[in-house]
């Protein structure tokens, strides 16, 4: 195969891969989702041994759920706020750790099953 | 804007400027909002005027940047404070010593820059945690081992240089002495490499420590000497398989010949992995279970030895060991784990069965046989840093649970280097329970354990929890500065502190009037002439803030 021609197989890969990347009806909470499990899931995913949730558990006595990905009534504006100033044991995260946009798409997800005020 | 002492707001807008252009707009935070964010969020100085509090961060992506850093910040003298990740919560978090500096925050250099499974280390940047460091290897197959503390989020590198432990085996849980090969920018913005990275060009920077001449590496650690930018690391091969076993004994006077045959074992390599000394009967859980009685709670007691447990002192009382023996509740319980082959580790557990055959009632249980790797799905029903596996479980330390319903804002950890000796246990109770009664601080109330992280010594690492209710942040912190200042008469010293206690500390290093702060001093006027970096960590005080010291 001529140079051109390995350079035309290259460049219709990358014409395939980002068709298919774009036409993929894509989880729209992806980005919020990575988020999560990057930074809230070692505290916050199901089980006792998580401590953020047993925490949920202990405060809400029954009352909701301590699983926060199961909340119905956490809007955005309250997730901005708790990861910016912590609550109890937990603390504050940084910019650095948590981004502005990371944020934004962390709300988003965790405020997915909340309806809109 | 804050500012920092002795910096007007032009010279600091000026300073602010140059950092913009040396790492980019986006990576200084001047706002109040975005500085708070690197407050101390365990701080025994919540809601108190004292907070030790930043003036401003700013954070690099590359070691040029930070040569850049420090080197505006020497033209400006404007003081530095370099974190890695700032995850130590209980040791002082992401705040500066000395209030007004600007945080060097280095969480985005967070390359994992090699990876040698064929003789097991790692060369790596100041942001990777031990999360990204697991998730590095387990991504790639690679047959290595990490050695983590409890919370899996700090620093690989920040860990090491505030010199904390983990819980494999002897060879790795001291962090800082399993470390080969630094790369450090200076406070002149100069770069500097140790050991066998001295050599241009070197091949074997992390495998061999030392290179030639005075080794330097540990003046970087708990210090302020210079900003580490790369950072080299021994890693444990993965082991075939893992053993972890009790011993458990009946009497109160076995302890100090438990703990001989224990240092004999471990000092022998007969047992390598993390040993944790409980007392079922003192109602005292192993470092390794703390999860899962913060969990699901405590075992039960009955009335009967909760009452015994009342009457006790210093954990003895004839009654009691009579309540034990005829409950068949240990007086001490001891774990030992190995790790390796499992026919040598077979052979490990009974010759430490044999050593401990000379106690009267000995009895001896296997807790876990497993065969590595495991599932990293369920390396949750073991105290997972014991397998290599990071984790934010310690976590339910002061938390919220069914079994506290008065979580803590947050604790600071006394945590006492004292010797490897049965009596030593006794004594350091009978000091600081009588001194924390007396100051009405809540550790010591009930007979304490230490854990066995360093061998040849004990370490206690009790919590101080920090409370909304200012007053009783103070008590605690002036009661903090005693029990370190009553250690010290007993010849006792912290293995590390949060700032707000390290001039307490490190005044009980004083042997030969002061002589090893003078020495540190002596090396900060010679390696910071500008008093830049980390004014008073450690209390080592640039000359031109030395009246700070007293």
């Amino acid at each position: 195969m001529s140079r051109r021609g390995e350079a035309w197989m290259l460049l219709a890969g990358f014409i395939i891969c980002g068709s298919v990347w774009a036409a993929e009806p894509s989880d729209p909470y992806a980005a919020g989702r990575a988020v999560y499990t990057k930074w809230c899931a070692p505290c916050h995913d199901p089980g006792v041994i998580h401590p953020g949730t047993n925490a949920l558990t202990a405060k809400y006595q029954g009352v909701k759920s301590g699983v926060l990905l199961e909340w119905k009534d956490l809007p955005p504006e309250l997730v901005r706020h708790l990861v910016r100033n912590g609550i109890s044991v937990m603390p504050q995260f940084r910019k650095t750790e948590i981004s502005d946009t990371d944020l934004d798409a962390l709300a988003k997800f965790l405020a997915r099953n909340t309806p809109a005020q | 804007m804050r500012l920092p002492p002795g910096v007007s707001s032009s010279e600091f807008a000026a300073v602010v400027a140059e950092f913009e252009r040396a790492v980019g707009k986006q990576w200084v935070f001047t706002r109040d909002e975005d500085v708070d964010l690197y407050r101390d969020a365990f701080s025994p100085f919540l809601h108190e005027a004292e907070e030790l509090v930043a003036s401003a961060a700013v954070a690099p992506s590359t070691t040029l940047e930070v040569q850049e850093i420090v080197r505006i910040a020497n033209r400006r003298k404007v003081p530095l404070y370099p974190i890695s990740t700032g995850k130590n919560l209980g040791y002082g978090g992401s705040a500066p010593a000395y209030s007004g500096s600007v945080v060097v925050d280095l969480k985005r250099m967070n390359r994992v820059i090699e990876v040698n499974e064929a003789n097991a280390f790692v060369l790596l940047e100041p942001g990777v945690s031990y999360f990204d460091l697991y998730h590095h290897i387990q991504e790639r197959k690679l047959k290595v081992w990490i050695d983590c503390p409890d919370p899996g989020w700090g620093s690989v590198i920040g860990n090491a240089l505030d010199r904390g432990g983990g819980y494999t085996t002897a060879n790795y849980r001291n962090h800082f002495d399993s470390h080969c090969g630094m790369e450090i920018v200076l406070p002149n913005g100069e770069l500097l490499r140790t050991g066998m990275g001295a050599i241009p060009n070197a091949k074997t920077w992390q495998q061999y420590k030392s290179g030639c001449g005075p080794w330097i590496d540990g003046i970087f650690s708990q210090s302020n000497f210079g900003i580490v930018t790369k950072m080299g690391f021994w890693l444990m091969p993965e082991p075939e398989a893992y053993l972890r076993g009790t011993v458990s004994l009946t009497r109160y006077a076995d302890l100090g010949p438990m703990v001989e045959t224990l240092n004999y074992l471990e000092n022998a390599r007969i047992t390598a992995g993390f040993p944790d000394i409980a007392s079922p009967l003192n109602g005292y859980p192993p470092i390794g279970q703390l999860q899962v009685w913060n969990e699901t709670g405590p075992p039960s007691q009955t009335d009967e030895h909760r009452k015994l447990l009342s009457s006790a002192k210093l954990g003895y009382s004839p009654e009691l060991e009579a309540y034990g023996v005829k409950s068949g509740i240990p007086y001490w319980q001891l774990w030992l784990s190995f790790h390796g082959p499992a026919g040598v580790i077979e052979a490990q557990w009974q010759a430490a069965q044999r050593h401990f055959a000379k106690f009267e009632g000995a009895k001896f249980r296997v807790i876990d046989r497993v065969k590595l790797p495991i599932d990293p799905a369920k390396a949750d029903q073991y105290h997972e840093p014991e397998l290599g596996v990071p984790s934010l479980r310690a976590f339910s330390i002061g938390a919220r649970t069914p079994w506290n319903p008065t979580p803590s804002k947050g604790h600071m950890w006394f945590s006492p280097i004292v010797p490897r000796t049965g009596e030593a246990i006794i004594e350091a109770n009978r000091v600081f329970s009588e001194a924390a009664r007396e100051l009405d601080m809540p550790l010591f109330r009930s007979f304490s354990l230490p854990a066995c992280f360093w061998e040849r010594c004990f370490i206690f690492i009790l919590a101080t929890p920090v409370t909304e209710d200012p007053a009783t942040n103070k008590r605690y912190r002036e009661g903090f500065k005693k029990l370190i200042a009553i250690g010290g008469q007993h010849g006792w010293g912290e293995y590390r502190t949060a700032p707000v206690f390290q001039k307490s500390v490190m005044d009980v290093y004083s042997f030969n009037d002061h002589a090893l702060q003078r020495f540190q001093e002596t090396l900060k006027d010679a390696i910071d002439p500008n008093g830049i970096m980390s004014p008073g960590r450690y209390a080592i005080w640039p000359k031109r803030l030395r009246e700070r010291r007293s």
